[in-house]
């Protein structure tokens, strides 16, 4: 089997690059373990979030002052602005509706009711342009008798903090208390799977218009529409004042959502999408990766000319640690990390930890390296990229993305 | 509306300062715990102070493992016969606190097997049952051991909740009159000319400073308990005896597995609920480093490098935690250089010791003898007092392990799985847990069994301020996934409870700081896996970190 292109991983950064290339009518196959850091996803995508702890108002602006070692600054700040275009139209092509510009950052509302700075925020979803100008005045937010997953009195505080009056109103219908009879079933997964039909939307609705009194927005948490936008807009259709939706605690409807729908335009480009399977090694031939071997097709190398590693962080298992050393298990290619394992982390839950930092060493083109010399046709994009930090610098989907399509015109234009 | 009722929270009031109390005892580990129930069930009147939460010293902070003496035998027979006569007493008395898997003394191929022999006679000696069985009858019954075992000795070693031991003695206290605080200080004695009248405390919680009145005052404060005893002018020579030990993500064992040699590091491995525990290292440290908990990588690479020839599956099991204690260890009397240090109990009535009226220390001795140790203190107060009562602690069970107590393995009940974990906590306490409200039932902690209703139960009625509070009571947060989003329910819920949403925050941040703490030393693998999730969810998803503040924060216990 040889194909074009083979991604090894299939999360947000292996989709997007996936699409970019098939687009182009490669010919496209990835390998996806099945999981993806999406399901932590909070509606939302940061292409940079802070530098030095402050909040960034402008992320293209900012990207000069980042380190020389950050993904942004191999691509160039030039560069980043054109590919944050087209990622707009790979959202909107996808059939995920989703507004923001890469000149100046929104405000995205974490569950927890804390306003974080966004680039591209999902058009159900609250969001926050000027924090001097609020989009209203006074929320109902909506809560489900029972769900835990949404600190309720946490958001209602983050949003008063924020300027909003908010009514804290506790609602539930005959569909949600049936759920509630196990007790372990009051998951955002499990609510969506049973607010699809019309009824059941009509029922969340009457108990919004009857409760929601004089608020000029209604706010209810992330648990509906799995597969695209459409249940919100029945909801919307069914309630008598805006509604807006919040992210939840994990697992996050929309990241799955999201993700499905990049699958299916993925797959509808021509794409072949291997899932449940991983990529356990590969076979080189000097500067030249010839094949990828997964634990499914044991006997049956996956044969290309390009290939891209999207393997995600640690939590994805695209980097390994153990006891003395941090490495890429699959390809074995070199990693930015410190050697000394007193330095990977510190005490202080919330301080900065230097190992979301590490990651695999690439040159100006995101070629991986191996023992210090690039190989010609791998590729690393997204979170298995050292040089950035997904939670301090809140960069880490708009690396996802960025590198993704940096990657993928790398691959076109080497011939 | 969604605020759930907030009932009969245990709150401080002026009166409990002001009264004189017969005893006052220092301490909430499981020694001034089981002290205060003593005294209190003599019918003194009781006070108990504690300055972090209960069992936050060593009595949390050890495997968890009910010896039956068989450890000490060759080396301390009084110990051992201490121990096997407290630890059968404990199968009578705690029985929801106590899992009763037997252990293995194994001999691997490194180990001299003659000293089985040994070891079997003065087991014997001191009243501890040991069966020589078959290496292959050890695999049999405990397939996690290391296969190349070549003798095993079964002795009866069973695991104990040291948290919940500790609570239901508290419990048993205050059902008979005794006042206990909790985040109480002690900052000084009350002394008049060479008697102790009282003692002067910082309440942690409000900033307060006040005085409390007592008769007698009991040190029972472990290895802190040698600043109590210079606070009166007492001078005792304590050597703290550091021990290290790791918490697995599974249980690998369902016996305890022991090594049959003289007694070395990390020879032991206990099965705890849902977990597993090997430990100890034992080093000697500076008296001044004995609040600093945090475990080195060199601890890590001993523990790890003698678990796995106890059981060769815990190279592949993930490691969730580490944690260390201090053993308080007293230099006797007459050699105060340290050379000849008692590991048995020690009782000093510091009257005759030191001329100073009123006091009483009791410390040395293990968790395991915390009973015996109370039973010691309260002869030594009641001979002062002049008061006769006899000590019936021995016969009369803990609340909770009362006759006809149900229990959950009790195979003919229909119990949910969160009323059976809580009936295996609480024994027949989880009665008390609320079940009528739709909700109460709900599963907070999916891990571990915890449902709203027991949250409940522990904030209105266990002395629960705070996740880690909530914690060492329900076991929240303590299971596979140590509190990933359970953590975030428990907050969330207590921030209602509370009416204190940013205290909440603060709280969790605080709780996930605590587990990062024992993550931290043993961060590679799954581990780091799994702090980068925490990381990601709380930080990345909810930004916690920009919610609160933690500068200057002190370490929550």
């Amino acid at each position: 089997m040889k194909m074009d292109t083979v991604i090894i991983g299939g999360g947000l950064s292996g989709l997007a690059c996936g699409i970019s290339l098939a687009k182009r009518g490669k010919r496209v196959t990835i390998v996806a373990s099945g999981q993806s850091t999406m399901l932590f996803n909070g509606g939302s995508m940061e292409m940079l979030g802070y530098v030095d702890g402050k909040a960034v108002e402008n992320p293209l602006g900012a990207i000069a002052s980042l380190p020389e070692s950050h993904p942004y600054r191999k691509i160039g700040a030039d560069r980043i602005a054109s590919i944050a275009e087209r990622v707009k139209l790979l959202f909107s092509d996808s059939g995920i509706e989703m507004t923001g510009s890469a000149n100046a950052n929104h405000w995205r509302i974490t569950p927890m009711g804390v306003a974080k700075p966004a680039w591209l925020t999902l058009s159900d979803h609250l969001r926050i342009d000027n924090l001097n100008q609020l989009p209203a005045k006074r929320l109902a937010l909506m809560c489900i008798r029972g769900y835990f997953d949404q600190p309720n009195a946490m958001l209602a505080k983050g949003l008063r903090d924020l300027g909003f009056e908010v009514d804290m109103i506790e609602f539930t219908t005959d569909d949600i208390t049936a759920l509630r009879r196990s007790p372990s079933e009051m998951r955002a997964t499990s609510l969506a799977k049973h607010l699809v039909s019309n009824n059941a939307l009509q029922r969340v609705a009457d108990q919004f218009n009857n409760l929601a009194g004089d608020a000029d927005m209604v706010l209810m948490p992330s648990v509906f529409g799995q597969s695209d936008s459409s249940d919100f807009q029945l909801l919307q259709s069914k309630v008598n004042k805006p509604l807006r939706l919040v992210a939840t605690l994990p697992p996050s409807v929309a990241g799955m959502r999201m993700m499905t729908q990049l699958r299916h335009y993925f797959k509808m480009l021509g794409g072949t999408y291997l899932t449940g399977d991983t990529a356990v090694s590969g076979t080189f031939d000097g500067d030249r990766l010839t094949s990828v071997t997964t634990a499914k097709l044991a006997d049956m190398p996956l044969k290309a000319d390009d290939f891209v590693l999207a393997t995600g962080s640690f939590v994805s298992r695209g980097l390994k640690a153990d006891f003395e050393r941090v490495y890429e298990p699959v390809l074995g290619v070199d990693v930015d990390a410190d050697a000394d394992p007193e330095k990977w982390t510190r005490f202080g839950v919330l301080e900065p930890q230097a190992y979301f930092g590490y990651g695999v060493a690439t040159d100006s083109q995101l070629r991986c390296l191996k023992q210090g010399k690039p190989i010609q046709n791998l590729r690393a994009i997204g979170s298995v990229l050292s040089g950035h930090d997904a939670v301090k610098m809140g960069d880490g989907t708009g690396v996802s993305l960025l590198t993704a399509i940096a990657a993928a015109d790398h691959i076109r234009e080497k011939k | 509306m969604v605020l759930l009722p907030l009932k009969q929270s245990f709150m401080v009031t002026s009166d409990i300062y002001k009264k004189e109390y017969d005893v006052i005892i220092v301490g909430g580990g499981a020694t001034g715990a089981g002290t205060a129930r003593d005294c209190a069930l003599r019918g003194l009147s009781v006070l108990l102070v504690e300055r972090n939460d209960y069992s936050t010293g060593a009595t949390g902070r050890n495997h968890g493992l009910m010896h039956s003496g068989a450890r000490y035998a060759v080396t301390d027979g009084e110990s051992a016969s201490e121990c096997i006569s407290e630890n059968m007493i404990l199968r009578r008395i705690a029985r929801h606190c106590v899992e009763e898997t037997d252990g293995l003394f194994i001999t691997l191929p490194e180990d001299d097997l003659e000293y089985q022999k040994t070891f079997v006679e003065a087991c014997q000696r001191a009243g501890i049952r040991a069966d020589v069985i078959e290496p292959a009858e050890a695999r049999r019954i405990e397939p996690a051991v290391n296969p190349e075992l070549i003798g095993a000795v079964r002795v009866p070693d069973a695991s104990i909740d040291p948290f919940r031991l500790t609570v239901a003695n508290l419990l048993d206290a205050r059902l008979h009159g005794a006042v206990t605080l909790n985040y109480h200080e002690v900052e000084g004695v009350v002394m008049n000319q060479n008697r102790i009248e009282g003692l002067k405390l910082f309440n942690k919680q409000n900033g307060e400073h006040v005085e409390v009145r007592g008769r007698v005052v009991v040190n029972a404060a472990g290895i802190w308990g040698q600043r109590i005893a210079q606070m009166a002018g007492a001078n005792i020579s304590m050597f703290p005896a550091r021990g290290a030990l790791l918490i697995f993500g599974h249980r690998v064992n369902n016996m305890v597995i022991n090594r049959c040699r003289k007694p070395a590091n990390a020879d032991i491995l206990v099965p705890d609920d849902t977990v597993c525990v090997i430990g100890t290292t034992s080093d000697r440290i500076p008296i001044e480093t004995v609040d600093d908990m945090r475990v080195t990588r060199e601890e890590v690479d001993v523990l790890l490098k003698e678990g796995v020839k106890i059981a060769p599956s815990l190279a592949t099991t993930r490691i969730i935690r580490a944690y260390a204690g201090v053993r308080p260890l007293v230099a006797s009397d007459d050699d105060p250089s340290g050379r000849s240090i008692s590991r048995g109990i020690v009782c000093l009535d510091h009257a005759k010791r030191d001329g100073i009226e009123g006091f009483i220390t009791i410390t040395g001795g293990k968790m395991m003898t915390y009973r015996l140790m109370g039973e010691i203190a309260t002869n030594a107060v009641c001979a002062k007092l002049g008061n006769t009562a006899p000590c019936v602690t021995a016969a009369q069970p803990l609340p909770g392990s009362e006759e006809g107590a149900p229990d959950q393995r009790d195979a003919t009940k229909r119990y949910s799985f969160g009323q059976r974990a809580a009936i295996g906590r609480h024994g027949s306490l989880a009665a008390r847990i609320e079940k009528d409200n739709d909700i109460d039932n709900a599963l907070v902690c999916e891990c571990e069994g915890v449902t709203v209703g027991e949250i409940k139960y522990a904030v209105h009625q266990l002395h629960v301020h705070n996740l880690v509070n909530l914690r060492r009571r329900t076991r929240v947060g303590m299971g596979t996934c140590q509190g990933k989003l359970c953590s975030c329910r428990a907050a969330s819920l207590m921030g209602e409870f509370r009416h204190d949403v940013k205290g909440a925050q603060e709280d969790l941040a605080a709780f996930l700081d605590e587990r990062w703490k024992g993550m931290r030393p043993v961060a590679w693998g799954d581990t780091l896996r799994e702090a980068q999730l925490t990381s990601a969810i709380y930080e990345g998803l909810c930004g916690l970190d920009l919610a609160v503040n933690m500068e200057g924060k002190e370490d929550v216990q």
